[in-house]
Formats: C-alpha cells, sequence, structure tokens
C-alpha cells in the first residue's frame, strides 16, 4: 500500500472534490455531522463512501476526561461506523464538556497520570463498543492547559501505550502548540512511536493578539494554507517512518478555488516523498 | 483531573461572569466551588493570555456552530449528477 493524500470533507468542497477523485485518494468524514442527519444525507454518504476510500473524524466524544464517554454516544458513532464501514475513524485527545457545561471546541485537559487513565478507558471502551479502536489525534491548544505535571509528548506517549491506540499525527496542531509554549516540534516527533503514526492532518492557522498584555499566538484555525513550516515537519516525518501513511488537508472556511486545495496537497506529496528518499540515503537512517 | 475540575475548566472557558470572578480571585474562587489544594494551586498560576484567548476562541467556535447550514450538498450534487 502506498501513502494516500486526501481532503476533509465538507459541503463547500463538495463539487470541487468529486470532480477531481482521480487525484485524491481519501476523503475524511466529519462524524458528529452525521449523526442526526436525516436519512437522505446518511444515503448520500454512504454513496460517496462507495466511490472512495472514507475516513470518519469525531469531534465531541471528549475521549480525554475524567468522566466515562456516554455510551449513547459511542452507541451512534458504531452505528455510523457500521453503516459507512471507513478505513477508519478517528477522535481527539481533549475534553469537549464538564459539569454538564458544552464548551464547544476541542479543550487540553491537564497532562496528568489522571487524565491519561482516563484516556485509556474511555478509549477502550470506544474499540468495544464501536469495534475498533479509534485513531486518536493531539489537538492544538491556546492556553498551557492548567494542573499539567508532564509534556505534552510524555502525554500522549503514556496515552498511546495505554491505549494500544495509534496515532492521527496533527502536525499543525504540533507546531501551534510548539512556538506557543516553546519546544521543539522535531523532538515531539521523535518522541513518538514511530510505528504508531497512522495518520497526519494538514492545516493553517493565524496569529491572534491577546488584549490584557499584546501578546501573540498561533491559533489553529483550518481557514488558512498549510505554513511551509508544517510541510517540512511533513518531511521530518517521511524521513522517521517507513510505513505507508494517511495525510489529510483540514480546510473550514475561507476556501480558496480548489487547484489551490490540489496544489497543497501536491506540495505535501512533494515533502512526503523527499522525507522518504532522505530515509533512503541516509546511513543513520537505515540504522535507526 | 477529577470530574470536579473538569467542570470548573469547562465553566470557566465557557461562562464570562464566572470567569469575572475568577479573576478577581482565584483561589477563593477554586476554594469555593471545592476543588483540591492540587487543584487550587494550579489554577492560582493558571496562563492568563491563553485563558483569554482560549475563552474567546471557544466562543467564536459556538458562535459559528450556531451559524453553520444544517444541511450538506452532498445529497444535491450527488441527486443532480
Amino acid at each position: 500500500m502506498n501513502d494516500r493524500f486526501g481532503i476533509g470533507w465538507r459541503p463547500e468542497l463538495a463539487a470541487g472534490i468529486l470532480s477531481n477523485l482521480d487525484c485524491i485518494d481519501i476523503i475524511e468524514v466529519i462524524a458528529d455531522d452525521y449523526f442526526t442527519a436525516p436519512r437522505s444525507k446518511r444515503r448520500a454518504l454512504n454513496t460517496l463512501a462507495r466511490q472512495v476510500p472514507v475516513a470518519l473524524h469525531g469531534v465531541t466524544l471528549g475521549m480525554a476526561s475524567a468522566v466515562p464517554v456516554e455510551a449513547r454516544r459511542l452507541e451512534r458513532t458504531a452505528r455510523l461506523v457500521e453503516e459507512v464501514r471507513p478505513e477508519f475513524w478517528s477522535e481527539h485527545l481533549a475534553f469537549v464538556r464538564g459539569g454538564g457545561v458544552e464548551i464547544g471546541h476541542l479543550a487540553a485537559p491537564p497532562r496528568t497520570a489522571a487524565t491519561i487513565a482516563g484516556a485509556a478507558r474511555n478509549l477502550d471502551v470506544a474499540g468495544q463498543i464501536v469495534g475498533a479502536p479509534p485513531l486518536v489525534e493531539n489537538i492544538a491548544t491556546l492556553i498551557d492547559p492548567p494542573g499539567s505535571t508532564m509534556s505534552e509528548a510524555d502525554w500522549n506517549v503514556e496515552i498511546l501505550a495505554a491505549a494500544q491506540c495509534d496515532l492521527l499525527l496533527d502536525l499543525h496542531n504540533l507546531y501551534a502548540n510548539a512556538v506557543n509554549f516553546g519546544f521543539d516540534p522535531h523532538q515531539y516527533i521523535d518522541r513518538m512511536p514511530r510505528e504508531r503514526i497512522r495518520a497526519i492532518h494538514l492545516a493553517g492557522g493565524r496569529w491572534i493578539k491577546a488584549k490584557s498584555s499584546g501578546e501573540f499566538r498561533l491559533l489553529d484555525d483550518h481557514l488558512h494554507d498549510v505554513p511551509e513550516a508544517v510541510y517540512n515537519l511533513l518531511e521530518y516525518v517521511g524521513e522517521k517512518t517507513c510505513h505507508p501513511l494517511t495525510v489529510i488537508l483540514e480546510r473550514d472556511g475561507c476556501y480558496p478555488p480548489t487547484n489551490a486545495l490540489l496544489n497543497q496537497l501536491d506540495l505535501a506529496r512533494q515533502a512526503l516523498r523527499r522525507g522518504r528518499e532522505r530515509r533512503r540515503t541516509s546511513p543513520v537512517s537505515e540504522a535507526a | 483531573m477529577s470530574a470536579k475540575f473538569e467542570a470548573f475548566l469547562a465553566k470557566l472557558y465557557v461562562d464570562d461572569q464566572a470567569r469575572s470572578r475568577f479573576l478577581a480571585d482565584r483561589r477563593r474562587e477554586a476554594l469555593s466551588s471545592g476543588l483540591a489544594e492540587d487543584d487550587c494551586a494550579a489554577l492560582e498560576n493558571i496562563d492568563l493570555v491563553g485563558l483569554e484567548l482560549a475563552a474567546n476562541s471557544f466562543a467564536r467556535k459556538r458562535a459559528s456552530h450556531r451559524l453553520r447550514r444544517p444541511a450538506s450538498k452532498l445529497s444535491h450534487w450527488l441527486k443532480s449528477e
């Protein structure tokens, strides 16, 4: 099997994606958009899944939580997975609600032994109910999670070890956290068990300014093109891994012409190819 | 993270008034929510810039969810093929 390159499905991109399936290997669909969708919309998704490989991506389960994920949420994921039969499904290492309050997005929990245990338990139950464990995705955070006792890399590695899940490595999330909190993203990649990196997300973002202090941080907003630094990280991943990867470009708005998105997929192909080539020609990498 | 700490953070990220009270006296707000001493200490040292930016970002996300169109164009596209 070869590396695959795809795009996150969004209604606004439908025409562009469907008319370019010859250069799109896989489509990633937001699972949550279909949980309560009318039958016609579910049928349309099933039709799509028969034309092109599909991955399902969850955003609201809240796996990295002290609170068990509700069975009803996992059961509807299971029903969708059963219907669509995706190549894989994925979720984030995040909490999204607490005490009945919905945050509305992915929040980073404190990086502690307790949240590792909570995530491992939730991921284990998810694997049992859905029938396959999800790939787990590292998230971007604008706030250094309060109460953390370990680095992001250590925390993610411990969860991968405890949960027996593979990793969906979001390189823009990693890049944003690295520039916002001052660590080396290459060292983070080096810490990950390379055989567990199965898929990659690429996206863009923008700098935002805090009114109180004037400090800037990089927001992962999926509204901008993939920056060069993220392609460079993809090249680095290519150098460190030798198994096939699935690379997905995420775009949630400010949609450019389809050709511009396809060009970003091409840049991703070139970056991964460069990394793989360097691995082949580097005596150090061969020995690693 | 205890469920109680998780609930406190969720409210802090979402509720402007709760956040204002917290910023006025972090320790008192944490203690009055019955959090453990370790959690209270962590909240006293919270990343304030991050809290401001994250709360704003979460608010924008919630607003954009409310504005999102309910239906996908996929059905229309496939029907017209």
